[in-house]
């Protein structure tokens, strides 16, 4: 009855407690660096958040789009505030990948190395996207502006337009970098534009041969109609 | 000669000839039917004005497929006799170049500065090439001030059709006269007169590569000679009359390279113009007269769309530095019917400096914003023709009087936002 009370309790518990007695540094070096990682964190972020303060992060970002971009999906903050909460952040991550990894577990370091193979994908994929809108922004704009100039009453359309295009490109390269329906994306983005681009060809030159007719003789025979002022 | 390049057998003429007295400049593209009657003025007035003077013509060409410096080349006056009492007596020797460095007026008087540097010229001028109201008095009136009076810019004074120039009239002459608080008439007028010295401070400036190099010339040469205590005056030409620019001339890219060329002197002399409070006349040389001018038809309502269209389509990018009060006011004037469509001086003026501030702060990309001054100011152009349909060139010249007022009166506005 001893025997067997020592082979199925006793000897279990001891070799419970011998593992839970080896593994308890391991979970203070744990908790020891995560405690650190976010003292560490906090300092960094006050530190950031003064430093991109100096050097008038907030403004450069309101001029690039970046924090219309921010208030659209809700977040009110400033750039530096949240540049510096991001550092913050990335620190604490960074050290609680430090700690799991002091707990010296092999499955859990398995799954780490795996998602640390995947972090770059993620990194390009969000400079991709953040990019992509800057451009798509920059291009819009422009074109806006051009078919304005040019007296042409779509032209909000037409900004409209190429702003989502740029966009929806740089969102197709995020995906694709992901390894998200690799082909499958590349394939739907090229049929939806070539489609747009074809029914607005197909638009054009049904609804707007005429206009395109007369357009292009007054530009040929130099009949268009306009002013005899000299601007300059 | 600041790294100008100039054709082998263009560098032996030059030092074949050494030095010169005169050097008049005309730059060139394809304008072979106007330019014949340039050169021809050009030497008679050398010949009737500065007879004893060593003088060079020199055609600085982009790149002409239309036998613009063959005709050059071929013009010239036989028979002085039913032109000048006396015959010429000094020599009149005749330079075709082509020139180099980016496409533009700028660049071809780049090549013209040179060569008055290299040869050593007291006194040079620049006309057009597509004028066709030139007489040899222009180059009597250009050179003089400089030759007799010690001037060291000359700047053309026109009669023009009270249309003609309406970026001039509505933004340069206002601007640079409330910034430099000198009043030059035509600071983009295109046909100058300068001292040797003066074009060989131009050359020490690196701004070849940049909208100077275009349409930004004019008003880079009159403001840094302004800003440059170079001794200035202008001189009454009469008439301007001249070739219509070529269609594809785009007045958003005229626009974006004159004022964006205005607004970057800004930026180089910043402290000369904070500290200016009034403008002053500057002495004016010639004999004043009025003349008939063609008249000139004007697409109001073209105008008046665009400004429209303008105004429902970019409030998102002119809010990012507009005033609120004038972005409302161009909410309200674009619901206004054609003959209640006014746009106050006051305001634009605030307009104005508010692009010139956003260029300065780099609110935006430089381009973006300068082309999207198109629409306002082509609805302030509708704006001003309208309020001057009946009135007489002088009376338009009163106005134009008002509205550089309101920018000098409005100067405190840009101090007070510039640095903010």
């Amino acid at each position: 009855m001893d025997d067997i009370m020592k082979r199925i309790v006793i000897e279990p518990s001891n070799r419970f407690f011998d593992k839970v007695l080896e593994f308890l540094p391991h979970l203070l070096m744990a908790i020891l660096i995560l405690i650190t990682g976010i003292i560490l964190a906090m300092i960094l972020k006050g530190l950031f958040s003064r430093f991109f303060r100096v050097i008038n992060l907030d403004r450069f970002s309101e001029r690039a789009g970046l924090m219309e971009m921010l208030r659209k999906g809700g977040i009110k903050e400033s750039a530096s505030n949240l540049l510096a909460k991001i550092i913050g952040w990335l620190t604490i991550v960074v050290f609680i990948i430090l700690s799991v990894r002091a707990l010296d577990v092999p499955a859990v370091e398995r799954i780490l190395e795996k998602f640390f193979l995947y972090m770059p994908n993620i990194f390009v994929a969000a400079l991709i996207l953040f990019f992509g809108y800057l451009l798509s922004n920059f291009f819009g704009r422009a074109a806006l502006i051009a078919s304005v100039n040019a007296g042409l009453k779509v032209s909000g359309l037409i900004g409209k337009l190429v702003k989502i295009t740029v966009f929806l490109l740089s969102i197709t390269m995020a995906l694709e970098q992901l390894g998200i329906g690799r082909g499958t994306i590349v394939v739907t983005f090229a049929i939806v534009f070539g489609g747009i681009v074809l029914a607005l060809a197909i638009a054009f030159g049904l609804g707007g041969k005429d206009v395109a007719r007369e357009y292009l003789e007054k530009k040929l025979r130099g009949e268009e109609e306009k002013d005899d002022i000299e601007h300059l | 000669m600041n790294n100008i390049v100039l054709r082998k057998e263009v560098q032996e003429r030059l030092d074949e000839i050494k030095e010169a007295d005169i050097v008049v400049g005309i730059p060139s593209y394809n304008n072979a039917p106007t330019i014949g009657h340039v050169v021809r003025a050009v030497q008679a007035g050398l010949a009737k004005y500065f007879p004893y003077k060593k003088a060079v013509l020199v055609n600085s060409d982009g790149g002409s497929t239309d036998g613009t410096m063959e005709a050059v080349q071929n013009e010239t006056i036989e028979d002085f006799q039913s032109i000048l009492i006396t015959h010429r007596v000094g020599p009149f020797i005749k330079i075709t170049t082509p020139y180099h460095g980016v496409p533009g007026k700028g660049s071809a008087f780049r090549t013209i500065f040179g060569i008055a540097k290299t040869l050593n010229a007291k006194a040079c001028a620049v006309v057009d090439s597509d004028l066709r109201s030139i007489t040899p008095e222009w180059i009597d009136l250009l050179l003089s001030p400089v030759i007799d009076g010690g001037y060291d810019y000359v700047a053309p004074y026109y009669l023009r059709h009270k249309y003609d120039g309406t970026i001039t009239n509505s933004i340069i002459y206002p601007l640079t006269r409330a910034l430099y608080g000198k009043r030059i008439r035509q600071p983009i007028g295109g046909d100058f007169g300068f001292s040797g010295e003066l074009a060989s401070f131009y050359l020490t400036k690196d701004v070849w590569d940049t909208d100077v190099a275009r349409y930004g010339i004019d008003i880079w040469m009159t403001t840094t000679a302004i800003a440059n205590n170079f001794k200035v005056c202008q001189s009454f030409l009469g008439a301007k009359i001249h070739d219509a620019k070529e269609p594809s001339a785009d007045l958003s890219e005229m626009l974006h390279q004159v004022v964006g060329s205005a607004f970057d002197l800004m930026e180089t002399y910043e402290d000369i113009w904070k500290a200016v409070r009034i403008s002053e006349r500057v002495p004016t040389f010639g004999f004043q007269f009025s003349v008939g001018l063609e008249p000139v038809s004007v697409n109001l309502d073209r105008m008046i769309d665009k400004f429209k269209l303008g105004a429902k389509e970019l409030c998102s990018v002119w809010e990012v530095f507009v005033p609120k009060k004038v972005l409302d006011f161009l909410c309200e004037v674009k619901e206004l019917s054609r003959d209640d469509f006014r746009i106050p001086d006051t305001l634009w003026a605030e307009i104005i400096y508010a692009f010139a501030i956003a260029c300065h702060k780099k609110l935006l990309n430089k381009e973006h914003l300068l082309k999207s001054l198109t629409p306002l100011y082509l609805g302030r152009t509708a704006s001003f023709v309208m309020e001057t349909w009946d009135s007489s060139a002088a009376e338009v010249e009163e106005r134009i009087e008002k509205l550089c007022n309101s920018f000098e009166n409005k100067k405190d506005f840009l101090l007070k936002n510039w640095d903010k």
